[in-house]
């Protein structure tokens, strides 16, 4: 498990590219070192936001897929 | 040497330096890349440059010109005029043997012209959007072109107009290549660009529209 | 002069080619263009007149270019390119327009204003000056095409659940969705998402079509940015993919730019290594109908229908009679916009505009024009056959009150086809619904 997170978030309907669009826009409001937790339905951000997370320098700290929903956490890295 | 004989050489080196000029920006452009397009067709990119210069080019093909009929045809009847101005400098000094009738019909073709232009060059002073786009070379280039055709009605129709035609011919000639009205050479540029790319993508002429 | 903006005027260099020195020389500034545009008809204001704003270009090239612009630049308005020009610029091409090619349609010379808004586009890619999010958006789709194993495990987990969705809904024990199947017809390649993979498996197995699903999405945020590299390294995992996989086309989900790319700038940057022929799932779909390939119901749908012509598919792309066709046949009440087709409003959604959170007001201002013809239709379904159109059309719903459905294309054929169980998704009243609300913990 990790910290608590600074921020959480509810992409559930949002098609790509928004959830990784507004994940984006969310590790800006967060400090180095914190997390943001989001939920999403649409099955692309299990490839885009890894891609996302490597390419942008942020750290993907959890990625599951549940029942219903899929579950990450991002850590702001830089 | 007369003053209008000198006028004359000075119109024909205006000619010379505007055709040259033109000449350098057309070689100029053509120097640059031109990048073949390999993508499988759809429509015919001829088709679509034939339609850029004639079905494409009435005042019914786009929405623009439908809705600024008026100012559309406007710049049609001024740039009329211009082509006619030229055609009448390239024979000027066969004025006098045209029938009175021709010379007539280029009098009012020049005169229309030329009123075509004033609007115009009245509608970039006034007009707020116009007024906006515009740089002093489009207001000087409008005002140029529309003395020159003024003048040119009234020589055609009066040798007292004759040295004041040369020169402006001159000046209106010369001045082509440097400003604004080198979008004559562009034009053809333009419309054949255009009609590829619309062309090879069966946009323009459009199958279902073209019947 | 800095090393940025000496950078950003050698990209402008390298792009001068025929057609962009022709676009920057040809404009008589006759201002005929104005109400081509979205942001001009929602906000009629000189600054948003096309001639204008490929004007705020030209003064920079002029100065770089035109003799009578150095020996005396007021009388052009030439301007020597500064850091602050390029920043206005940058923001300009980025949020002023959508790339719609609409003004160029209606402009006596033909005008090509998105070369140059590309042209621009590209000098803030090189530069930096570029919205973030596009940059991360097409590095994170070439990060896929480097490694595609840290996701494909996942990837191939999803589509066997959607396979178990594919057979329930079409009570067909068989149906499948083949991924990078060797040797097949068709590689059909669709965008991030179930949405854009389930309902065109239906019918691909309704067809029994010979078919295989990319691993990758079409979507090519290097194009928005006019990143000619970018936008080749996405593509290029595609090209990869089909010449691996010796298929004999490519078929691309319902989107815009990604079909306006493939087909017509795709064969070009692979020149050789591209003999792929490039369809669309809407003239599939429309092959499919036509052929008899799959049953339609053509009462299927009794409301009123209109559809959206994408800038990319119809103006651009010259798919304009095919998605008619299949709504023709699926439809009892299809109702055009006008205007339409070559000559259709932009949904203001394209260029990448729906990424870009920073200009959502306006994005939204500049989609009135066309909420407004979709209200002047009365339809209750918008079709839409390209992501971002749908997303914008999706926004203007709910900005402008227009209480209409919002759907692909190849989810009213599915509707039409007659499922022994309706497609997840398209039944609901709501297609696009749950914001991404930020909760402060």
């Amino acid at each position: 498990m990790t910290d608590k997170p600074a921020l959480s978030l509810d992409f559930k309907g949002l098609l790509c590219p928004m959830p990784v669009v507004k994940i984006a826009m969310a590790m800006k409001q967060v400090k180095v070192g914190q997390t943001v937790e989001a939920v999403a339905t649409d099955p692309g951000v299990m490839a885009d936001i890894p891609a996302w997370a490597r390419t942008s320098g942020n750290e993907l700290v959890e990625l599951e897929k549940r029942e219903k929903d899929i579950r990450f956490v991002v850590k702001r890295a830089k | 040497m007369n003053m209008l004989m000198f006028s004359q050489f000075l119109a024909l080196a205006g000619l010379l330096a505007g055709v040259y000029g033109i000449y350098r920006r057309y070689a100029e452009t053509k120097r640059r890349a031109l990048p073949a397009d390999k993508s499988p067709l759809k429509g015919n990119p001829q088709h679509g440059v034939t339609y850029a210069f004639t079905l494409g080019m009435m005042p019914w093909a786009k929405e623009s010109t439908r809705l600024h009929m008026i100012a559309y045809l406007r710049g049609i009847g001024f740039h009329i005029g211009i082509f006619t101005a030229i055609g009448a400098l390239i024979v000027s000094p066969f004025w006098g043997f045209l029938p009175a009738v021709l010379n007539l019909s280029l009098t009012v073709v020049l005169g229309i012209g030329s009123l075509l232009g004033a609007a115009g060059g009245v509608m970039r002073l006034t007009e707020h959007n116009l007024r906006g786009l515009s740089i002093p070379d489009d207001h000087f280039a409008v005002w140029l072109v529309t003395v020159w055709m003024a003048v040119s009605a009234l020589a055609v129709w009066n040798e007292a107009f004759l040295v004041a035609f040369y020169i402006l011919s001159a000046i209106t000639l010369a001045y082509m290549p440097l400003g604004k009205i080198r979008h004559c050479l562009y034009f053809f540029f333009s419309r054949t660009f255009f009609g590829k790319f619309f062309g090879r993508r069966a946009v323009f002429p459009h199958p279902e529209t073209a019947k | 002069m800095t090393e940025t903006i000496e950078l950003a005027l050698k990209t402008l260099e390298a792009q001068l080619n025929q057609p962009l020195e022709t676009a920057l020389e040809a404009c008589a500034r006759c201002g005929l263009c104005a109400e081509a545009c979205h942001y001009y008809r929602a906000e009629p204001k000189v600054e948003h007149i096309p001639a204008y704003r490929s004007e705020q270009l030209r003064n920079v090239y002029r100065y770089e270019h035109d003799f009578l612009s150095r020996v005396f630049p007021a009388w052009t308005g030439a301007k020597k390119l500064d850091e602050v020009t390029l920043a206005n610029l940058s923001e300009m091409a980025y949020s002023q327009c959508t790339l719609c090619r609409r003004c160029t349609v209606n402009c006596p010379l033909g005008v090509d204003t998105p070369l140059m808004m590309r042209a621009i586009r590209a000098m803030a890619t090189a530069t930096g000056n570029a919205p973030e999010i596009l940059v991360m958006l097409a590095d994170a789709a070439i990060e896929k095409g480097k490694d595609p194993s840290f996701y494909k495990d996942m990837f191939l987990e999803q589509i066997r659940e959607m396979e178990e969705q594919l057979r329930d809904i079409t009570g067909d024990p068989n149906a499948s969705i083949p991924v990078e199947k060797q040797g097949t017809k068709i590689l059909y390649v669709p965008l991030a998402g179930a949405h854009t993979i389930l309902p065109p498996a239906v019918v691909f197995n309704a067809a029994k079509e010979d078919w295989t699903l990319s691993i990758f999405e079409a979507a090519n945020y290097g194009v928005f940015l006019a990143d000619v590299n970018r936008a080749k390294a996405v593509a290029k995992r595609i090209v990869d993919e089909a010449n691996r996989l010796g298929v004999k086309e490519i078929v691309i989900a319902e989107c815009g730019h990604a079909y306006a790319s493939y087909r017509w700038d795709v064969p070009n940057w692979f020149a050789g290594q591209f003999d792929f022929k490039v369809r669309s799932l809407i003239e599939v779909l429309a092959e499919y109908i036509r052929d008899g390939k799959i049953k339609v119901d053509p009462t299927a749908i009794p409301e009123g229908v209109t559809y959206h012509d994408s800038c990319n598919l119809a103006r651009n792309g010259g798919l304009i009679e095919e998605p008619r066709y299949v709504l023709n046949k699926i439809t009892t009440d299809f109702r055009e916009m006008t205007p339409n087709k070559a000559e259709a409003i932009c949904c203001g959604g394209g260029g990448g505009l729906v990424a870009l959170a920073e200009y959502t007001e306006r994005r939204l201002a500049a989609g009135k024009p066309k909420a407004d013809q979709i209200k002047k239709t009365g339809a209750r379904v918008v079709v839409a056959a390209c992501e971002n159109c749908r997303l914008q059309i999706g926004d203007l719903n709910e900005h402008y009150n227009l209480n209409v459905r919002i759907t692909a294309l190849t989810d009213l054929v599915v509707r039409a086809m007659r499922l022994p169980k309706p497609l997840p998704g398209t039944e609901a009243e709501h297609l696009f619904e749950g914001e991404g609300a930020l909760v402060e913990k």
